[in-house]
Formats: C-alpha cells, sequence, structure tokens
C-alpha cells in the first residue's frame, strides 16, 4: 500500500482531515459533531499516516527521533502515548464530572456561560460539556490508536 | 428515645475496619492479632451492652427510590443475638492465639473472623430486608472462607464449597421470599419498602395481602427454606458435619454459637409475620424431625467434632420448633434455648479442640480418663454436657422443659396427630442424654489411650470455655437474672401475643416434667445400648435406598460438572466465528422468546408509502451490496463491498435528517475500510473451501438475527404520526436552556445522560485493555503452556 501515490494522497488530506476533525470536535455542541465523531475521524487519520508509510513513520520522520527497534510493540514510544492519551481522557471525563460535585452540584452536572464582547467572535459560549467532550475525544482517540498499532504490530 | 445510630453503626462497622486493617496488623503483631480481635469484640460488646439503653429502630436512606435504608432495630431479640456473637467472638479470638499457633495463613483467618462478626452483628440488627440480605450472605461468605481453610487440603475445599452451595442456596431463597415480602407491602403499607419493622408492625394486614396475591405459601416456604439451609435443618443438614474439617474456633463460633442460628435468628424475627396454622405444621414438624434425625446421628458419630455438630443441628431443630408453636411457651423456648445452647456448645467445641490438642486425637473410641491430665477441662465438660443433656438444674433444661410445655399445650390443645409432637421430642431428649453421656465419658471411666503425653492446656485455650461455663452456671442458679436482664426482651420481640417467662425448677409433676422425666431416666438407661444403637443407625445410613442427602448434593454437583465441561467444549471450542454463532443466535433467540413472553402487539400494516425515491434507491443499493458481500471471492472486494453498503448507509441516515448519525457511519465506515486495508496483506486473499453444511448454519444464523432485527424494529418504531413522547419533548425543548448546546444529541451524550457516556468510555477503554491483554497473553501464554506442560489439570476438588 506504499506507492508513492498513496503517500502523495496522505501528505494532502492528512492535515485537512486532522483540521476538520478538530473543527467538528469544537462545533459539537451546537451543529452535527462532537467528541465521538472528532475523535474517530482524528484516528483516522493516524490509520492513514500507517496505511500510507508504516507504524514507525510518526518517530522517526514526523518526529524524527530514533526508533529503537528490538522492543516489543507494547514498549514503543508511540503506543505509550496512546494509552497515556487514553488515561488522559478517562481522567478529565472524571474530572469534568466530580467537579461539579465541588460547588455542590450532583456528579457530571454540566453548565455553560455566554462571554460577550470576545474580540473577533464577539459572543463565546463556554460548556463546562465540552471539557467532557474533550475526555469523550481523547479516550476514543487513545484506545483506537493502541488497539490499531498493537493490532497491526501484531 | 431511640438507640443512637452512631453507636450501633460503629459497634457493627467496627469488626469490618478491623478486618481491613488486619493483614497490616499482622504484619505488625504476628500471632497477636488475635487479641486485636478480642480487643475489637469486646468493644463491639461494650458498645451494644452499654450503650444501647433503649429498644427502637434508626436508619438512614440508602436506595431512597426503593425505600431501601441502612437501618437497625435494636429490641431483645436482636440485642441477644448480637450479644452473643460479640462475647463469644472476643472469647474465640483468645483461644485462636493458641490453638492456631504455628498455622499457616493467620491473616486471612482473623481479617475471615472478624468478618464474620462483623456480618453476624448486621444481620442481628439490621431491620431493612435488603441489608438484612447482604449481611446474611456475607456470613456465608466468610464461613466459605473459613471452613476452606486449609486451602491445600482436598476435603477442606469439598466442605467449604459444599457449605457455600447449601448456605447460599437458601440465600437465594431468602431474596425471592423478601421480593415476595416487598410486593406485598405495597398493598399492605402502601407502597414497595423492604421495612421488616414496618410490616412486622401491621402483620395482620401483610398476611392478608400476601394470602390475597396467593404469595403466603411460597414466602412462608421459601423463608424456612432459607433458614433450613442456614440452620442445618433436614434435609439440608449434611453439611454441617462436613463443615467440622474448619479450625475447632471457627467451628465452636460460626457452626455451633452464631452462624448456624441465623436461620433460628431468622425464624424468630418473622414469627410474628407469618405465624398461621401453616406454620404451625411446617416449622414445629421440621424442628422435631431435625432434633430426632440430630440426635440420632450424634448417638451414632464416632468423631467428638461430628458429634458436636449433629447435636448442634438437633439443637437448632429445638429452637425451630419452639418458634414453630403458636404458643408462647414456644417463643420462650426459641429465645431462651438461643442463649443456653451458645453457653454449653461453644465451651464443648472448644473443649473437644483442646482434647485434640492435647490427646492429639478426635475419635470417641479411643479416648476415656481424661480427667486426670485435664481436670479444669474436665469440669467445663461435666457443666456444659449435663446442661446439653438437660439435666436439672442446668441451664440447658429450663429451655427444653419450655419446649416440652409448648409441645404438650399444643398436642393437648389439638388432640389426635398433634400428640406426636411432644412424643418425637421426648424420644429425641432421650437420644440427647445418650449422646451427651457419650461426650463426657472422654474424661471418665478407663484411660483407653496412652495419656503419657497429655498435658495441661495453656491459659488462654482454657480460659475461653470456662468463662463460658461460669456463665452456664449462672444461668442455671439464677435463671430469673438472665431473663430479666435480655431474655425477656428476646421473648417480647418474638411472641406472637403476651409471653411472660417465668422460669424456674418444677415444685410440683406436671406432664411436661414428666416427660423431662422419661428423658433422663430413658437416656440413662439407654446409655449402655448406644452401641446397638449407633450400629443400628449406621446401618440405616448406610442402606441401599438413596436416603443419604448429601449423596443426592455429590449428584447434582457431579453431573452439574460433567454436563457443563459437555456443552463447554460445543459451545467454547476456541473458534471465534462458533462464539459469534452461538453469541449471535441465543441472543437474537432470547430477544423473540422476550418478545412472545411480553406479548408484544403485533406490527400494524406494513405500509409503503412515504418512502421516497431516493430512499428506495440507497436502500436498493444497499441491499445488493448486502448480497455481493456474501458472494464476494476474496477479502478485497467483500472488504470493498461491505463499504458500499456502510456508505448507502450513510445517505440513508443524511435523507432521513439525522446528520449526527451519517458522520458517525461514515467516519466509522471510513476508518474500518483504513484497518482492513492496513491487515489485508496478513490475510489469505482467497477463502478456503467451505463445506456446505456450515453454509446452511451460517446462512440460518444469518437469517434468524436478520428476522430478530427486523421484527425489533418493526415492534420498537413509534408510529410516525404519533406524537413525540414525553422525554423525547423534553430534551428537545430542555436542550438550548438546560445543556446550552443546540445539538440536541450532542447536548445528551455530554449533558443530559453523561453517566451513559461515561459507562460507554468504560467499555472503550475495557476493550482496548482487553485487546491489549489478548496480543500480549497470546505470546506469553504459548510459553507458560509450554513450561506447565508436564502438570496434570486438578479436579479443584470435586470429589472428597
Amino acid at each position: 500500500m506504499t506507492t508513492t501515490i498513496m503517500r502523495t494522497t496522505a501528505r494532502v488530506t492528512v492535515p485537512v482531515v486532522l483540521v476538520v476533525a478538530i473543527s467538528l470536535f469544537l462545533q459539537g455542541h451546537n451543529l452535527p459533531g462532537g467528541g465521538f465523531i472528532g475523535g474517530v475521524l482524528t484516528a483516522a487519520a493516524f490509520v492513514l499516516i500507517y496505511v500510507a508509510y508504516d507504524l514507525d513513520y510518526l518517530e522517526s520522520g514526523v518526529l524524527g527521533r530514533e526508533v529503537e527497534h528490538g522492543t516489543s510493540v507494547f514498549e514503543q514510544r508511540t503506543v505509550t502515548a496512546y494509552r497515556r492519551i487514553l488515561l488522559a481522557g478517562l481522567v478529565v471525563v472524571l474530572a469534568s464530572g466530580f467537579g461539579g460535585m465541588l460547588i455542590g452540584d450532583p456528579f457530571l452536572t454540566q453548565g455553560y456561560v455566554h462571554l460577550e464582547g470576545v474580540p473577533i467572535y464577539r459572543e463565546v459560549e463556554l460548556a463546562s460539556a465540552l471539557l467532557f467532550d474533550l475526555g469523550v475525544y481523547l479516550v476514543v482517540v487513545g484506545s483506537v490508536l493502541t488497539i490499531v498499532s498493537v493490532v497491526s504490530a501484531e | 428515645m431511640a438507640p443512637d445510630l452512631t453507636l450501633v453503626t460503629t459497634a457493627v462497622a467496627l469488626p469490618f475496619v478491623a478486618a481491613a486493617v488486619s493483614p497490616l496488623l499482622y504484619r505488625v503483631l504476628g500471632e497477636r492479632t488475635g487479641y486485636a480481635g478480642a480487643v475489637v469484640a469486646t468493644a463491639s460488646f461494650g458498645l451494644l451492652a452499654t450503650g444501647v439503653d433503649d429498644y427502637g429502630t434508626v436508619g438512614v436512606s440508602w436506595v431512597p427510590a426503593l425505600d431501601v435504608g441502612i437501618q437497625f432495630t435494636v429490641d431483645g431479640w436482636g440485642l441477644l443475638f448480637a450479644l452473643l456473637a460479640s462475647g463469644i467472638g472476643a472469647l474465640v479470638f483468645v483461644y485462636s492465639t493458641s490453638y492456631m499457633h504455628g498455622e499457616e495463613g493467620l491473616a486471612r483467618y482473623y481479617a475471615a473472623l472478624l468478618a464474620f462478626m462483623g456480618s453476624i452483628l448486621g444481620v442481628a440488627l439490621a431491620s431493612d430486608l435488603v441489608f438484612l440480605f447482604l449481611f446474611w450472605e456475607l456470613t456465608s461468605l466468610c464461613s466459605f472462607v473459613l471452613i476452606g481453610h486449609h486451602t491445600e487440603d482436598a476435603e477442606s475445599r469439598y466442605s467449604a464449597r459444599m457449605a457455600m452451595v447449601v448456605t447460599v442456596g437458601g440465600g437465594l431463597c431468602l431474596l425471592a421470599a423478601l421480593l415476595m415480602l416487598a410486593a406485598a407491602a405495597r398493598g399492605a403499607l402502601g407502597g414497595v419498602t423492604f421495612d421488616l419493622t414496618a410490616m412486622i408492625a401491621n402483620s395482620g394486614a401483610m398476611r392478608a395481602a400476601l394470602r390475597e396475591s396467593g404469595l403466603f405459601l411460597p414466602a412462608l416456604g421459601l423463608i424456612v427454606v432459607a433458614a433450613a439451609a442456614k440452620s442445618a435443618q433436614v434435609p439440608l443438614h449434611f453439611w454441617l458435619p462436613n463443615a467440622m474439617v474448619a479450625p475447632t474456633p471457627v467451628s465452636a463460633f460460626l457452626h455451633s454459637a452464631t452462624m448456624v442460628k441465623v436461620g433460628v435468628y431468622l425464624l424468630g424475627r418473622v414469627r410474628p409475620l407469618l405465624m398461621s396454622p401453616e406454620w404451625v405444621l411446617i416449622v414445629a414438624t421440621l424442628g422435631l424431625v431435625t432434633m430426632t434425625v440430630g440426635a440420632l446421628l450424634a448417638v451414632a458419630s464416632t468423631d467428638t467434632k461430628e458429634l458436636l455438630a449433629y447435636s448442634t443441628a438437633s439443637h437448632l431443630g429445638l429452637m425451630v420448633a419452639g418458634f414453630g408453636f403458636d404458643i408462647g411457651y414456644g417463643a420462650e423456648a426459641g429465645a431462651f434455648h438461643l442463649l443456653n445452647h451458645a453457653l454449653f456448645k461453644a465451651p464443648l467445641f472448644l473443649v473437644a479442640g483442646i482434647v485434640v490438642h492435647e490427646a492429639g486425637t478426635r475419635n470417641l473410641n479411643n479416648l476415656g480418663g481424661l480427667w486426670r491430665e485435664l481436670p479444669v477441662t474436665a469440669a467445663v465438660t461435666v457443666v456444659a454436657a449435663l446442661s446439653m443433656a438437660g439435666i436439672p438444674p442446668f441451664n440447658g433444661f429450663y429451655s427444653k422443659e419450655l419446649l416440652f410445655e409448648a409441645a404438650y399445650e399444643v398436642a393437648h390443645e389439638a388432640g389426635g396427630l398433634a400428640w406426636l409432637y411432644p412424643a418425637v421430642a421426648t424420644l429425641a431428649s432421650v437420644l440427647t442424654v445418650v449422646y451427651s453421656l457419650t461426650f463426657l465419658a472422654l474424661f471418665f471411666g478407663e484411660r483407653r489411650a496412652p495419656a503419657a503425653d497429655v498435658h495441661r492446656p495453656p491459659v488462654t485455650l482454657i480460659g475461653p470455655p470456662a468463662v463460658l461455663a461460669v456463665a452456664a452456671v449462672v444461668v442455671s442458679v439464677a435463671p430469673q437474672l438472665a431473663v430479666d436482664a435480655i431474655v425477656q426482651g428476646a421473648v417480647d420481640a418474638t411472641a406472637t401475643g403476651e409471653a411472660q417467662l417465668a422460669v424456674g425448677l418444677p415444685t410440683h409433676l406436671s406432664p411436661p416434667v414428666a416427660m423431662s422425666g422419661v428423658a433422663v431416666v430413658g437416656g440413662v438407661a439407654a446409655y449402655p445400648l448406644r452401641g446397638r444403637l449407633a450400629t443400628g443407625v449406621r446401618r440405616g445410613v448406610d442402606a441401599p435406598v438413596p436416603v443419604r442427602p448429601s449423596g443426592w448434593y455429590d449428584w447434582v454437583v457431579s453431573t452439574t460438572t460433567a454436563t457443563s465441561a459437555r456443552f463447554g467444549s460445543a459451545v467454547h471450542n476456541g473458534l471465534l466465528r462458533r462464539y459469534v454463532g452461538w453469541t449471535a443466535a441465543a441472543g437474537s433467540l432470547l430477544a423473540l422468546a422476550g418478545f412472545a413472553a411480553t406479548g408484544a402487539p403485533a406490527p400494524g400494516a406494513l405500509g409503503g408509502t412515504g418512502v421516497t425515491l431516493a430512499v428506495a434507491v440507497v436502500l436498493g443499493v444497499a441491499t445488493l451490496a448486502g448480497v455481493a458481500v456474501a458472494a464476494a471471492a476474496s477479502h478485497v472486494s467483500g472488504v470493498l463491498t461491505l463499504s458500499i453498503l456502510g456508505f448507502m448507509l450513510a445517505i440513508f441516515f443524511i435523507l432521513a435528517s439525522a446528520p449526527d448519525l451519517a458522520l458517525t457511519q461514515l467516519v466509522i465506515e471510513t476508518l474500518i475500510l483504513l484497518m482492513f486495508l492496513l491487515v489485508l496483506q496478513r490475510l489469505p486473499s482467497f477463502y478456503s473451501e467451505i463445506r456446505p453444511l456450515s453454509i446452511a448454519r451460517d446462512a440460518s444464523v444469518s437469517l434468524l438475527v436478520g428476522a430478530t432485527a427486523f421484527v425489533a424494529v418493526l415492534l420498537t418504531i413509534p408510529d410516525p404520526d404519533a406524537d413525540p413522547t414525553s422525554v423525547a419533548t423534553y430534551y428537545t425543548e430542555q436542550a438550548v436552556p438546560g445543556g446550552g448546546g443546540t445539538n440536541v444529541v450532542n447536548v445528551i451524550l455530554v449533558d443530559f445522560r453523561a453517566f451513559d457516556t461515561l459507562g460507554e468510555l468504560l467499555v472503550v477503554t475495557v476493550a482496548a485493555i482487553a485487546i491489549l491483554v489478548l496480543v500480549t497473553m497470546r505470546t506469553r501464554g504459548e510459553a507458560s503452556e509450554a513450561a506447565s506442560d508436564g502438570e496434570s489439570i486438578p479436579d479443584g476438588g470435586d470429589s472428597p
């Protein structure tokens, strides 16, 4: 699959896909989208890189690091990073749940505020649900990429 | 004034806290952890004995939606049981320090013993049925751990499992019964509640409601089965002698003084609620049969602990029979004997432990004349054994006399077959005297074994039974003292009417006194014949007719094991597709059965109207793609056609104005396609030859799943013209003001039903971890399998 056509296509599409994914995630509260969809799309972008290049490309080609060969897939830095993303997502979700309890609301209560007079956007709505959604996003990205990288490394 | 909730909660929670920290304590204190346990038990005892100055009910809400509460009721009955458990608990902890000296796994032993004591206190004081059930099952669990203390011993594991199966099985009956009671409370008390105190306060209305719904007999039967399993009543008595593989302190504490009394306790507790002619017939008969069978088997025993175990079953039968009689004397007999039995049976077990500790055998035929070496132990045994035999003026006599009075009165009133009650009770008492004398013969008569190595027990071994024997003597000399202190309160809580307990030695000859006389004289006269009696009983037990309930138990367990082993290899053969087939087929069949059972309404007419051309085309292409997937000759074409199906569905969602679903479907479909591309190189490019049979099987499973999905959709979709449900309306209206977002789907996911989403995230995480583990274990498992190839597979101790 690592043909030139594939690689060129991936080069062009991956950034677009990532931007779309993030915008889907951010607009999710008011328009179609949300943490789950954004997360899956982000994961799809990474899988596209895997298909076009290979598993080590992220480390060697993008980050410019040496890849330690000979270690098992679980000890690779990318896989560890994915696992950490998964954990971070769970922590964010739980923290956003317990956050409400600090001010006396039940677990997982969400709230929102409208900010007026912000430059460029003029009006911005800040919802605590976005934080929860961020957790969803991270869990989805982390788990899908962990699964994909471990299974495909086999 | 109601009792203090904090105080009661502390008394119950203290042992659990101590159990949780006991591994740490053990690291610090070593074998002296037992003393710490004794301190905890004494603390609970002290809190309950001194701090509770009034009876009443206290509690806080736990699950308000179901009216389940953390609720304690302190009354004489509960308090008597709780004080017995904590008091004997303290002595058993002291005893354990010596008896368990040098044993393995003491941290676990003390933790389980402490947790057990807390559970018993919970059973005694909890008055919410759900809460009570929780503690009830915890006692079974702790008993399992303690019986199986010698984990490497197959017999120990077998017995622990047997006790677990029987008592937890009984616990399930209790669960069913308490659900019935709660259902009846809906009519009687005006709402579903698990509050036992309220049910007992309105027992008339509860009985009427139960009878009206036809649940009276089932509820009564289930409660009796639960109590019989726990309290070793015939025919569920067989686990108790087996449980004697446990260390002796455990036998003394759990299997004579407390855990086996939980069933009796429950019967006493619900007695005012369920008292009826059926109750008398079932419970009194069960009790008297157990009393006789237990005494017969005790006479036939050759092992000290076995004798005591059967004798315990027999005395539990006495209490059950007492509670069975619908008369004041009955409650008095049950409540008073609960105390007396604990005071004489626990020391006897502890004495049996001393004998095995010092003389090294439990065989009755090899023991005799031990009073020369163990004089204090012998004195303790005299008090306890004569009390067990019901010889006046020892305390066992008073409660047994009460049972005779109850049986006599009931028979006198009912006449006819009811005369069997006093007759059977007297017969059982004759046998009781026989086996009590047998046990006493350990210490008197000739020496039957070399006694050179028998030495005096340390004070921590002899102290606890001596304390209990002194308590028994106090109750013997001044029974009214015990009655005033606590037993009258227990009688009040268990009696159906007024019952003023007055005990004392008989002053004139009445029929019950004559029954006692017959029992004592008959027992002493029959004692020389016990060898012949024992042979007869053993011949009866070994009869070819399957009369042994333990044989039935073994048959059920081995048949279940064999069947599941056969069934397992059919379902669980290691092929992923076989698992999918079973899961999908079973799920579909269950769903269809569910629809059929609930009588789901037949779907309305299938109208083709409202389907636009675009939708029809999209669905048509999807169907074609589905057919093409099944017919695809290679993985590549299969994956690609499957994607067509997925993308068509996404388009369908767009046409049905569900943009979020469509987006999700598109993204997931893309991801799946990419993942297939990633692993495609590793898959074989073409399918192998498939047998027609498996094609037929797979096709039928597929059709079944498809049909189920079709039926489910038809039955569950709302009528398109109907108004949206109240939930849907609420979400739509509240999305902007309540959640601050205009995307209702997203607001539901992250705000209204965020807890669901949290659960789903955990599922995703678990899936990721599971795949990680699978991949890791695959390589590791092969390595360890190669290493352990030579070992035989243990049978798990299923056969004794």
